[in-house]
């Protein structure tokens, strides 16, 4: 069980002479992720969906909140402490040809870390090679095939099958997908999906799937639940097919609106709401942060700061003063 | 089979295996290289067992000052009637080892030191950087002529140990820069994600990505190094005490008048034909180093 | 022979393209390897065609192909590339060449991300433009280049001020189609024009497209590796695969009744925000390579579900299936057993 409550963090953007400018990543994200679980956080790129998952990574760190990881707050231990349990949180890059050492075999890759678990747990050095054997199976490769081989030797989603044992050789609780899939080639991309979805249930592990592509996120597991993020902070939460079919949020359903229809074997959904202008993080922030793009903003947008919470009958989680459902995303064009 | 593969020994022997032949492959590619290599390893040869075949002490022949070319002197005679062929192959031990060593010291401490700034950054970063710049603003010719006062450079390591030390600066910056970008690379973060240790991330991840421009920086001090200490002698400033291109050089122009008369000119061409012939095979090595050192480039 | 730009776009018509018999090869250690192979390809004018391809399937290629521009190690081996009002570009040399770059055929690079000089800014980098084109007024330049920029929703003057840093994504991506647009082409071909942009700017980039398609009255070419694309903007689709054209058609046609088993299996693979998740499912292998692509036979037989054994000797010619193209040997000995699927075909076509 990992959660995050109020996570904030700032970037200060060093300008020139007249000093920097702060860009605020996250605004206060609280979320929580059960063991086995998934969950997605979709929003526009620089919407600080890959700022958390950094974090969550132990790649960076966060300014306020609370963030613990099987019931122990990280806050309250030394930085040298916390780093056994982020090990516990890999990442798993966007790209597979940067992740990947050009210089190493996969078999160097793999026995890298081996070795320091082997030593760690006191295991016989024949278990490297077990294990690294063990893993790529796991991961759908034929280690007498992969092992031997440099990564210019393998195709993008053989890559990221190969980053995605390396990431399992800590045997981690939770896997930290950073749009895993949007550079592999697409006939291949639910190969990698089906893969996340496929170690929840065989190991346990939680993921964390980061993308701009809300179709992605369905396949990773139907149970998963969906952040929608803007500007730092989630402003719809839910599950997966609740949210994508009946989004309540302006922001959501301008999201699942840019969704290109596949015409010919879809129909575009009856309402589709287009946002104006784009996403700018340096605006002063008074009231709703989507309120100047929202076509169905009102004054109280922007006076007032929605907070995430249920209303009415809406079974998802929002923060916005109108919700309402919009069918904005395609539907089959046999049922139309 | 995968077993096979898998014996840890069996691996690392197998791929030093895979690696000179890769490299074997690369050099074949262009005959340029293999040209390269052969002159390099001619100097290196000459340099090592040149000096056994000739004594100490070069006989003289008062008779043949300054003799032209001929089947016996290939390059004539010097001032004293000495074969200047001769010299050329026993100076060639202290030029070489000389500049060997300030390779081996300017890239062991650029490396070093650039590795060190690049992946710790912050204070350390700060600290070694403005120490580098320091040094870079020192000019090196006039404190070696300063150095050269109190200090004969009779050994080769000697010279070799004082150039090494004046010259890590660059390497340093540069080694520093493709740190600093390399450490943002997908694999370094995630082999710190994995918890291996620093030794590891610096040894193992970030120095093999590194090495062709390592080895290409290697090479290409071994010229500037022969340049600089030949440059020293001829200049004068050093004494004539040691076997050296440069004594040649300036023995021949400001003994000799090599620049006026012909008589003395094979002695001046001489060593100049080395210095040019050993730089054109350290230029057509260093052009396979990208090759060799990228696997993916080390293949067919 | 300085000219000025037209002041009203659209007074050129859409030029119609043919592309006959293309292939591309490349010098590699093993010898030349086609890239593209035996491409026929159609653009009417006016249209929007849309080429779908995954990585090393030669579709880039094949985009620059259209302007001969195809860089060493790789050269246009056979074929022709025949352009209205210009002939056949593969001919094309040197100055004509490089004048037939920019005013007929407009380019724009793979999500501009790269294509504009850091160090120059987008009104300077549009002057160049002018000045190597010859253009004499280049105050109407600009002026063209500002009210394009104002027409895809920029400030235009703030664009032209602006370093390629200052600007998003999406905002680059629009100085790129303007770039494309500025010296009156009307031949416009757009590579990955969305790759590694969001999905709202994508949509905004999409739609500008189309608009400035039908306003200008251009026609242009779409390569992309995301179906997605394709069917938001393209009239026509032609998908291709190993270098070679696999099926084409018009883009209802061929995403609501695939004919190839390689079409088939990429509309199956795309994560798609309806529809049962367990439909859906990866082709098996790997697209193949410059060095793996099948010199003989078809080029997709190890992936494919339907493969027989003439798959192996022969390259399945392109047959005509009403208005659609189809490389298949299945697709044909199943067409001859089941005559009646076609016409089923169209009518579920009907109702969509």
């Amino acid at each position: 069980m990992i959660t995050g409550q109020g996570i904030t963090k700032t970037f200060r953007q060093r300008g020139g002479v007249l000093g920097g400018r702060d860009v605020r990543a996250l605004r206060g994200v609280d979320f929580s992720i059960a063991r086995g679980g998934a969950v997605s956080f979709i929003g526009e790129s620089g919407c600080g969906k890959t700022t958390l998952g950094r974090i969550l990574a132990g790649l960076e760190s966060h300014d306020s909140g609370e963030i613990t990881i099987d019931g122990v707050s990280m806050t309250s231990l030394r930085p040298r402490a916390r780093r056994p349990y982020f090990r516990r949180i890999q990442l798993i890059h966007q790209d597979p040809y940067s992740a990947l050492n050009p210089t190493r075999t996969v078999h160097q890759t793999l026995a890298a870390p081996l070795a320091l678990r082997a030593r760690q747990t006191g295991r016989a050095k024949g278990w490297i090679d077990e294990r690294a054997e063990e893993l790529l199976g796991l991961v759908g490769l034929d280690p007498g095939h992969v092992l031997p081989r440099y990564p210019h030797q393998l195709s993008g989603g053989m890559r990221q099958r190969v980053v995605i044992a390396r990431a399992l050789t800590v045997d981690p609780e939770a896997l930290v997908a950073d749009e895993a899939v949007s550079m592999i080639d697409v006939s291949l991309r639910l190969g990698i999906l089906g893969l996340l979805r496929d170690l929840r249930e065989r190991l346990g592990v939680s993921v964390l799937f980061i993308t701009h592509d809300v179709a992605t996120a369905r396949y990773i597991g139907d149970d998963g639940e969906l952040y929608v993020i803007y500007r730092g902070q989630v402003v719809e939460r839910g599950p997966v097919e609740t949210i994508i079919s009946a989004p309540v949020h302006p922001y959501t359903q301008a999201l699942l609106s840019a969704i290109p229809v596949l015409h010919g074997l879809e129909v575009p959904g009856g309402q589709p709401v287009t946002p104006a202008g784009a996403l700018e993080e340096d605006e002063h922030d008074a009231g709703c942060l989507f309120a100047r793009r929202c076509p169905f903003a009102t004054g109280r947008c922007s006076a007032e700061v929605p907070v995430l919470g249920r209303t009415g009958d809406i079974p998802q989680e929002h923060a916005c003063f109108h919700p309402e459902r919009r069918s904005v995303v395609a539907m089959p064009a046999g049922r139309a | 089979m995968s077993s096979a593969i898998l014996e840890t020994g069996g691996t690392a022997a197998a791929m030093r295996r895979n690696f000179w032949r890769g490299v074997w492959r690369v050099m074949r590619r262009k005959p340029s290289r293999l040209i390269g290599a052969v002159i390099v390893l001619g100097f290196a040869f000459m340099g090592v067992f040149g000096p056994m075949f000739h004594p100490e002490l070069l006989p003289r022949d008062p008779d043949r000052i300054y003799a032209p070319m001929s089947a016996e002197h290939w390059f004539g005679t010097d001032g004293q009637g000495r074969d200047v062929l001769a010299q050329v192959v026993t100076g060639s031990r202290y030029v070489l080892l000389s500049a060997l060593v300030t390779a081996v010291i300017t890239v062991v401490l650029g490396t070093a030191i650039g590795l060190f700034s690049g992946f710790k950054r912050g204070r350390w970063d700060t600290v070694l950087m403005r120490l580098t710049d320091m040094k870079l603003t020192i000019p090196g010719l006039p404190l070696l002529l300063v150095l050269s006062t109190v200090w004969s450079f009779g050994s080769a390591v000697e010279m070799g140990l004082v150039l090494g030390l004046l010259g890590w600066g660059g390497v340093a910056r540069a080694v520093r820069a493709q740190t600093l970008s390399l450490r943002e690379r997908g694999f370094i973060e995630a082999a710190r994600g994995l918890g291996l240790p620093t030794t590891h991330i610096v040894g193992r991840e970030l120095l093999p990505s590194m090495a062709p421009y390592i080895a290409m920086n290697m090479l290409i001090a071994v010229t500037g190094a022969v340049y600089a200490q030949v440059g020293l002698f001829f200049l004068g400033v050093l004494p004539y005490e040691a076997d050296n291109w440069g004594v040649m050089l300036n023995l021949s122009v400001f003994g000799g008048g090599a620049l006026t008369t012909t008589a003395a000119l094979p002695y001046m061409l001489a060593p100049l034909l080395a210095i040019l012939l050993f730089t054109l095979g350290i230029v057509l090595v260093v052009d396979a180093m990208d090759e060799i050192f990228n696997p993916r480039l080390r293949e067919e | 022979m300085p000219v000025t730009p037209s002041a009203t776009p659209g007074r050129k018509s859409a030029p119609g393209v043919r592309i006959g018999g293309l292939t591309v090869v490349y010098r590699t250690p093993a010898g030349e390897l086609p890239a593209v192979s035996g491409v026929d390809l159609e653009l009417p004018p006016g249209t929007i065609t849309g080429v779908v391809g995954e990585s090393g399937s030669g579709k880039s290629t094949l985009a620059l192909s259209l302007l001969n521009a195809v860089q060493p190690p790789g050269r246009i081996s056979a074929g022709s590339v025949e352009i209205d009002g210009l002939g056949d570009v593969v001919a094309l040399r040197g100055e004509e060449l490089r004048r037939a770059r920019g005013r007929h055929v407009g380019y724009v690079f793979q999500a501009a991300q790269n294509s504009l000089n850091p160090l120059k800014t987008v009104g300077k980098q549009l002057l160049d433009l002018g000045r190597s084109h010859g253009v004499e007024d280049l105050r109407a330049l600009v002026r063209e280049a500002r009210d394009l920029l104002g027409r895809m929703g920029l400030d235009g003057a703030r664009v032209l001020d602006s370093y390629q840093h200052e600007l998003s994504g999406g905002m680059r991506q629009r100085a790129g189609i303007m770039f494309a647009l500025v010296l009156n082409a009307h031949l416009v071909v757009l590579d990955e024009p969305t790759t590694a942009l969001d999905m709202i700017t994508q949509a905004t980039i999409l739609r500008i497209i189309r608009e400035v398609h039908e306003e200008r009255g251009l026609t242009t070419l779409v390569i992309t590796h995301d179906l997605g694309v394709v069917a938001e903007v393209a009239d026509r689709l032609a998908v291709m695969y190993g270098g070679r054209l696999v099926e084409q058609g018009p883009t209802r046609q061929v995403l609501s009744d695939p004919r190839h088993p390689y079409t088939r299996g990429l509309i199956q693979a795309i994560p798609r925000l309806v529809g049962d998740i367990g439909e859906a499912r990866a082709l098996p292998g790997r697209p193949p390579t410059l060095a793996t692509v099948p010199a003989r036979g078809c080029v997709f037989r190890e992936r494919c579900p339907l493969r027989m054994d003439v798959c192996e000797s022969e390259h399945p010619p392109a047959v005509a299936h009403g208005t659609r193209l189809v490389s298949c040997h299945a697709v044909e000995a199943g067409a001859q057993e089941h005559g009646g699927e076609a016409v089923a075909a169209g009518a579920r076509e009907e109702q969509a």
